[in-house]
């Protein structure tokens, strides 16, 4: 990525790049066979060791204390092999800058890799779901920093994976919800079976039914949408980074084979409808880093009006994902759309992570309100 | 009509050949005279019983068969494979000179639509024997054809489905094998050796659909490796002969249900009886074997990528149907989904995809009627000789000369050597329009639906992403789209370029 130029970025760089190519790429098709096969928990275990669950922590709260340019770099270089670990990281994060946005640091489990396993570090939420926009959502009673929650929330990715998570409810009478850390150990907590989804299979969701659950208040009471949107922006480029790791993945892969297989007599990449569809997909991909790293860099420098330019920056590299992938399987013909190959994984996966964070048609008209509210569109 | 008074019939006719051809743009205009209105009625009730089949076998069971074979890579759908068969769905379009029932076969696109909109690999299941069929009668060997699809029809009787694949891909060779200017340059090894009494073939086959479940299986090979093109040779292989295995089943992203699998042969001995065409065959033709074999591709995917057009309508049509019933049930933003502005124009834009695909696979299939490969069934006079002439006299009857070398002549007359070279670009070239478009058209509202449900639509049990992931491979099966991109301007822009050359650069 570009945005990998000083000495520290580019150990990052190197070092999430050596922890793909170590722990991901060999085993992918295993992996992406959960919940049928194990989980990768050893890779976890790592994960953890190397501090990718807790990068954007301070570093009183045991974390890395890295910016959004660090994450975004560490997304890009594991998706290219696996997002679903970016999709455990991305989750993560964003139940933890939530909880940062809510000065409620103190919340935070105790994370340090060699005195918890990595389950103790991660923090499930509905990653995929802008509570904003949801016809339901859960029912909070009570006063203070404890409540009860009660109802079911679909879709709570690594619910089976950790002991905690942040949720959304509403507490009768607030106008919008709040959020709360929920122990998905206590009495009254259902969590389904993992949910079996299109993409990032070894990242998974379950559906909770809350009965009377105690809970913890995060922030203050009705304003969980203020620390949701607070949190989101910066989301939204490591959304736009899983998304660029993956088209990256795509494009190596085929230029690879396009080098390899032979079709009328050469090798494909002499087919000029070959070399036009390779062409179209690393310009994709190049566009796409050269917006993150823009949109990574504005927002490091709190440049007037980034977080616009981070919604720009993640709804349009996720949709030329989607796209590219598509073409990254076409360029492989039947092989790309078999497991025995990277490729239709990164098109299921693109495909999935274009939903994190809430629909992305109410992401569009999100983005003409807020110019409409008076911020400025470039 | 008013006009020109001096334009005579000569000039009227080159402005009507002059591109587009009336002919090419005007397909369904010049074939819905001369087809027999009974198809109407056959069509309607082709597409009722696929609805009940939808209701009673394939909706009940789809999620569940594709979430089995994510448990289980190697599990064979035999069940639904045997209701399909007790449903008749195997000799459905099987004309009743071979024992079926004699539906029209462009009845059988409505059918795979209405099915590939419940589940395309169930649609596959049932599609693609049709393939197969298609393929033996590409090679117009009629005694063949009354073997091989008359063991269809008894499987229906004794409940042991007899399904007929092709098999052609091979592990080094996949677009290749679909044109005779890229075979001739292809790693083909898949080989069928002259001996006395029948070929020797050694070779592997893979991705071939429903293969671990036919019976017969139309064999696609070479007598000479290095001529492909001029050596092709098709046999008809069963199940038990001697060298004669299966290998691995693929694991695909999609379309689960149906089987990819490998076919392995190992000094197989083939018969005599058992060659559908061969080089020897081709000599008495008049065109050269090369363009024989083209026009024998041809025939059998003008005709099979209508069907996977159908598949790409069918498969719109589920994402679309999925996404209006979430809409119609889901609040955002304080209001049903489907009151949204954006919501309904998405959703009317996933249903003109719809019936635009649909239109393609429509004037592909008139073009079939018209110029390809039903044009002998759908004329009227054999049309309707073949519907209402009594089954015992049909099988006891007429059933006997289709053994004789003649009859296998006068068809081979008709469809290879009376066959215009326009006839056969225009039912192509048709059929690959069909085929990309609709195909496009699959994976575009398999991703518009997602986008429109968000979450709700990745999960595996709202039965959405499956669309997306069961429509991708309809891009790449039966040629690729970019080679169906090409076959058109082959067929159908090339012709009349000078200097325009296609694979050849």
């Amino acid at each position: 990525m570009k945005i990998a130029q000083d000495a520290e970025m580019r150990m990052l760089d190197q070092m999430a790049a050596d922890f793909a190519a170590k722990e991901l790429v060999e085993a992918r098709e295993d992996h992406d066979r959960y919940p049928f096969l194990p989980l990768f928990e050893d890779v976890l275990a790592k994960a953890h060791e190397v501090g990718f669950f807790t990068l954007l922590l301070p570093e009183a709260a045991g974390g890395g204390e890295q910016g959004i340019s660090a994450l975004s770099l560490i997304l890009d270089d594991i998706c290219r092999s696996d997002a679903s670990l970016g999709g455990i990281i991305f989750t993560t994060a964003l139940a933890h800058e939530m909880i940062l946005k809510a000065k409620s640091e103190a919340l935070l489990p105790p994370v340090a890799s060699g005195d918890h396993s990595y389950r103790e570090a991660l923090i499930a939420c509905p990653s995929f779901d802008n509570p904003g926009e949801a016809g339901n959502l859960l029912q909070a009673k009570g006063k203070g920093k404890k409540h009860m929650l009660s109802g079911s929330i679909e879709y709570v990715v690594l619910a089976g994976l950790c002991g905690r998570a942040l949720l959304p409810a509403k507490v009768e009478g607030d106008e919008s919800y709040s959020l709360f850390l929920v122990d998905l150990t206590s009495p009254g907590v259902e969590v389904s079976e993992p949910v079996f989804s299109l993409g990032l299979h070894a990242c998974p969701a379950c559906d909770l039914e809350l009965k009377g659950v105690e809970a913890t208040l995060v922030g203050r009471q009705g304003e969980g949408r203020a620390y949701f949107d607070a949190a989101v922006d910066k989301m939204f480029l490591a959304a736009a980074a899983m998304a660029t790791g993956i088209m990256k993945g795509s494009f190596t892969e085929a230029f690879e084979y396009s080098l390899q297989r032979h079709q009328g007599g050469w090798e494909i990449i002499n087919w000029s409808e070959v070399r036009m569809l390779l062409a179209s997909l690393a310009i994709k991909c190049k566009v796409a880093d050269m917006l993150l790293s823009e949109a990574c860099r504005a927002a490091e420098a709190d440049e007037a009006g980034w977080g616009l330019g981070a919604r720009a920056a993640a709804i349009h590299v996720q949709e030329l994902a989607c796209d590219a992938t598509t073409d990254g399987i076409q360029l492989l013909g039947g092989n790309g759309y078999m497991e025995d190959y990277g490729q239709e994984k990164r098109f299921r996966d693109a495909k999935q992570i274009q939903s994190l964070l809430g629909l992305t048609p109410m992401k569009r008209l999100d983005y003409i309100r807020r110019i409409r509210e008076g911020e400025k569109p470039w | 009509m008013k006009g020109d008074g001096a334009m005579g019939p000569n000039r009227s006719k080159a402005l009507l050949e002059r591109e587009p051809r009336f002919d090419d743009m005007a397909v369904s205009l010049l074939a819905m005279p001369r087809l027999p209105k009974a198809m109407v009625k056959e069509t309607k009730q082709a597409v009722e019983l696929a609805r009940r089949f939808n209701d009673t076998v394939v909706r009940p069971y789809a999620l569940e068969l594709d979430r089995k074979k994510h448990e289980d890579p190697d599990f064979l759908p035999w069940e639904f494979v045997e209701e399909a068969n007790r449903w008749g769905l195997y000799t459905l379009c099987i004309p009743t000179l071979f024992g079926g029932q004699g539906v029209n076969f462009p009845a059988l696109s409505y059918v795979l639509e209405e099915l590939g909109s419940a589940c395309t690999g169930m649609s596959n299941l049932v599609g693609v024997h049709y393939l197969g069929v298609a393929t033996l009668c590409a090679s117009w060997n009629m005694r063949l054809m009354n073997k091989v699809m008359r063991d269809t029809a008894e499987g229906e009787k004794t409940g042991e489905p007899c399904l007929i694949s092709l098999a052609i891909t091979e592990p080094g060779a996949g677009t290749d094998v679909e044109e005779v200017d890229l075979v001739s340059k292809a790693q083909v090894a898949c080989q069928a050796k002259k001996v006395k009494g029948g070929y020797v073939v050694n070779g592997r086959k893979i991705f071939i659909s429903n293969g671990h479940l036919s019976y017969w299986h139309m064999l696609v090979c070479y007598e000479d490796l290095k001529n492909p093109q001029d050596t092709v040779i098709m046999l008809a292989i069963h199940n038990g002969m001697k060298g004669f295995s299966f290998g691995r089943q693929e694991r695909k992203m999609g379309q689960k249900g149906c089987p990819a699998s490998e076919l392995i042969f190992e000094d197989c001995f083939v018969p005599d009886d058992l060659v559908c065409i061969n080089p020897a065959q081709g000599k008495k033709l008049k065109r050269s074997m090369k363009e024989t074999h083209m026009q024998v591709i041809d025939y059998i995917v003008a005709a099979s990528r209508a069907g996977v057009g159908a598949f790409g309508v069918g498969v719109a049509r589920g994402a679309y149907e999925e996404a209006l019933r979430f809409a119609g049930e889901t609040e955002v933003d304080g209001k049903l989904l489907i009151n949204h502005e954006w919501a309904q124009c998405m959703l009317a834009e996933m249903y003109k995809n719809v019936a635009v695909g649909r239109l393609t696979y429509e004037e592909a299939n008139y073009a079939n009627d018209l110029l390809g490969m039903f044009k002998v069934l759908e004329w009227k006079p054999i049309f309707y000789y073949l519907k209402y002439m009594p089954k015992p006299i049909m099988d006891k009857v007429i059933q006997p000369f289709l053994n004789l070398g003649a009859v296998t002549w006068l068809f081979r007359k008709i469809y290879f050597d009376w066959q215009k070279e326009t006839d056969y670009q225009c039912s192509s070239g048709w059929g690959s329009l069909s085929k990309f478009t609709a195909t496009d058209i699959g994976v575009k509202n398999g991703q518009l639906a997602l986008e429109m449900m968000g979450r709700a639509g990745l999960r595996h049990d709202r039965g959405a992403e499956k669309h997306l992931r069961d429509s991708k491979l309809l891009q790449i099966y039966e040629g690729t789209n970019q080679l169906n991109r090409l076959n058109l301007f082959k067929c159908l822009i090339g012709r009349d370029v000078p200097g325009a050359r296609v694979f050849e650069e």
